[in-house]
């Protein structure tokens, strides 16, 4: 059977079709100002690339913005697809770190890779993807290059302020000062103060090994790093961090149609 | 006696010269990337006209967030307790201050005397400060000066779910796009940060009479806002952003008569990140400066300060206000792991936690 997931997030729309075999159709599209016509598009892909048609698959959304589509009716949370797509990739995963554009996600899974807890941030943008863009745009670096910067640190700079606002002054004043702090550690002072404000999250809900990464940011081998580093263990990294949400959304639709069927 | 007071914000640098308990010159500045040279740009600005000199002034006392880089001043206070004391002159009914900075919000208890018994601040997130305000008139295309009267032609104002600058910012970006009028996205701000300060105001307690100082208390809409959800009218002062300067200069008056300067009582180091509230309050009351918080603090928040010619008291160390949930897990947590912590230790139970 195949079934597709669909994840709307603040910055990009993930598809992803599955059959027994796994995903075999996968699509990951801006959100344009048309929040329809860009999940179409992604829906599109993912199934042209499947070699199936939109109209058969029984389909579940998820994300923040799942609830502004009317034409998929089936919606689950974007903490249980998450522990669902987590699971399918890596049984032993006991949490998740979920690092997308406009929040962080921390989700906690038993043996059974059921949700047990979690911990969300979407109110302010310390600590997302979009403090790191911000920053990157702010040091007039692309983000890979950030990254790759990254490892070279010497030490971290200090930038005590969590808020993206006054993160900024502080790099600022780094940049400026005499002799100027080296770049690379600048980078490494702006990851590390995102990684301090995902591990109080983790902290709330209590670190179990293993765990595993997920959303944007996941790809930022920098950040993750450093994350590595304070966590103090390695973790575990899906080949496409961006897509975990919408796995397990088509995981979700495939286990409400089974249970459709047996009735 | 002649006395002045230099309130050097992080927007904007104010200052204020009293003769024999009037005020004779005042002056707003901005405040440049020299905190020295703003300080006497700023004074320069404020005795120009007068006819005074630096030397004809009795006695000065810094205030805001660049006091300690006035050469000049004989000393230097808190801007909580300078603008107790400065709105008390104004008016001595006013109870609760809400005062809301370039780059910080707080919110400030007085009593008849203009002493300050209770305080918060949020001073770790931009959004509602003036400095997020510039950065909404610059992408509405307007200026500062004319955002107050803009929201006040709202007809249906947007809902905002953040007040976080950067997701604020780029909200704002979207609702223009789709050619909603300025107006109404200015008071769905006004409308998310007057609930914010209203969270504020209800940690030291609302009472009347009420005032607003500080650069946003000139911004129409957000104060008509406010007032609207506090549900008290403010009392302004004629410049609620000189209220800063005007204490300190009121400061200098008693200074140099030689009279003991006034005490804060609870101080509430914090902040509410939209993840919660977490807020460390300080009795100052009962607080004694034994400094044992101080070493049984696992995360060393806490340090213990001797100012002016007061008893030493502890308080939160400053590099850790704005990280606080970061660094410490809260009470329970913590006792959980610490037979040992700040609350525990600390005999006089000065110290407690919001979280």
């Amino acid at each position: 059977m195949q079934t597709l997931g669909i994840d709307i997030g603040s910055l990009n729309i993930k598809a992803v079709v599955l059959d027994e075999e796994g995903p075999i159709g996968t699509s990951i599209m801006p959100l344009g100002d048309e929040v329809g016509d860009s999940v179409h598009a992604a829906l599109e892909k993912a199934t042209t690339e499947a070699g199936l048609s939109l109209d058969s698959l029984p389909v579940v959304a998820t994300g923040v913005g799942a609830k502004t589509i009317s034409f998929v009716p089936q919606q689950k949370s974007i903490t249980t697809c998450l522990a669902r797509g987590i699971q399918y990739l890596f049984p032993s995963a006991r949490m998740a770190i979920d690092m997308g554009a406009e929040s962080t996600t921390v989700i906690k899974l038993n043996e059974r890779g059921r949700l047990t807890d979690w911990a969300n941030h979407d109110k302010c943008a310390s600590g997302t993807g979009l403090f790191l863009q911000q920053m990157a745009k702010l040091m007039g670096l692309p983000l890979d290059e950030m990254a790759r910067l990254s490892l070279q640190a010497r030490a971290r700079a200090d930038i005590t302020n969590t808020c993206a606002v006054f993160a900024e002054s502080e790099v600022i004043s780094h940049v400026h000062r005499d002799p100027p702090t080296p770049k690379e550690d600048i980078i490494a002072g702006i990851y590390y103060s995102v990684v301090s404000r995902i591990m109080s999250m983790c902290k709330r809900v209590g670190i179990t090994r293993e765990v595993a990464v997920t959303g944007g940011a996941a790809l930022n081998d920098g950040l993750v790093n450093i994350l590595e580093q304070e966590l103090g263990f390695e973790v575990l990294k899906p080949a496409s961090p961006q897509i975990v949400a919408a796995l397990g959304a088509a995981i979700v639709a495939r286990e409400n149609s089974e249970k459709g069927t047996k009735k | 006696m002649i006395t002045a007071g230099i309130d050097i914000g992080s927007r904007a640098a104010k200052a204020i010269i009293l003769k024999d308990g009037a005020i004779i010159a005042s002056t707003i500045c901005d405040t440049g990337p020299e905190s020295v040279k703003t300080a006497y740009a700023t004074i320069d600005s404020a005795m120009e006209g007068t006819g005074l000199a630096l030397d004809d002034i009795d006695y000065i006392v810094a205030t805001g967030y660049g006091r300690v880089l006035v050469p000049f001043a004989r000393e230097n206070v808190s801007e909580i307790s300078c603008h107790a004391l400065g709105i008390n002159w104004y008016y001595p009914s006013v109870r609760t201050v809400l005062d809301m900075g370039g780059q910080d919000c707080k919110a400030i208890s007085v009593d008849a005397e203009g002493r300050v018994t209770n305080f918060v601040m949020n001073d770790k997130c931009a959004g509602g400060t003036g400095r997020f305000l510039e950065m909404i008139a610059d992408v509405l295309g307007t200026t500062l000066g004319e955002i107050g009267d803009l929201a006040l032609q709202s007809r249906q104002e947007i809902p905002f779910n953040t007040i976080c600058a950067v997701f604020a910012k780029t909200e704002a970006i979207a609702y223009l796009r789709q050619g909603i009028s300025r107006s109404d996205i200015l008071a769905g701000l006004n409308e998310a940060i007057a609930i914010r300060c209203l969270n504020l105001l209800k940690k030291v307690s609302i009472e009347k009479d009420f005032t607003i100082t500080g650069g946003i208390a000139k911004n129409k809409g957000m104060v008509s806002k406010i007032s609207e959800k506090v549900g008290l009218e403010p009392l302004l002062a004629e410049d609620p952003q000189l209220i800063g300067a005007l204490g300190a200069a009121l400061f200098a008056q008693r200074k140099y008569a030689g009279k003991e300067s006034v005490k804060e009582a609870r101080i509430q180091y914090g902040y509410n990140d939209g993840t919660g509230d977490y807020f460390i309050t300080i009795d100052l009351e009962k607080c004694d400066g034994c400094g044992e918080c101080v070493s049984a603090c696992p995360a060393s928040i806490f340090e213990v300060v001797h100012e002016d010619s007061r008893q030493s008291k502890a308080r939160v160390a400053e590099e850790a206000r704005k990280r606080l949930s970061i660094l410490c897990p809260g009470y329970d947590l913590c006792h959980r792991t610490h037979d040992n912590n700040c609350q525990v230790a600390c005999q006089k139970g000065a110290i407690s936690l919001s979280w």
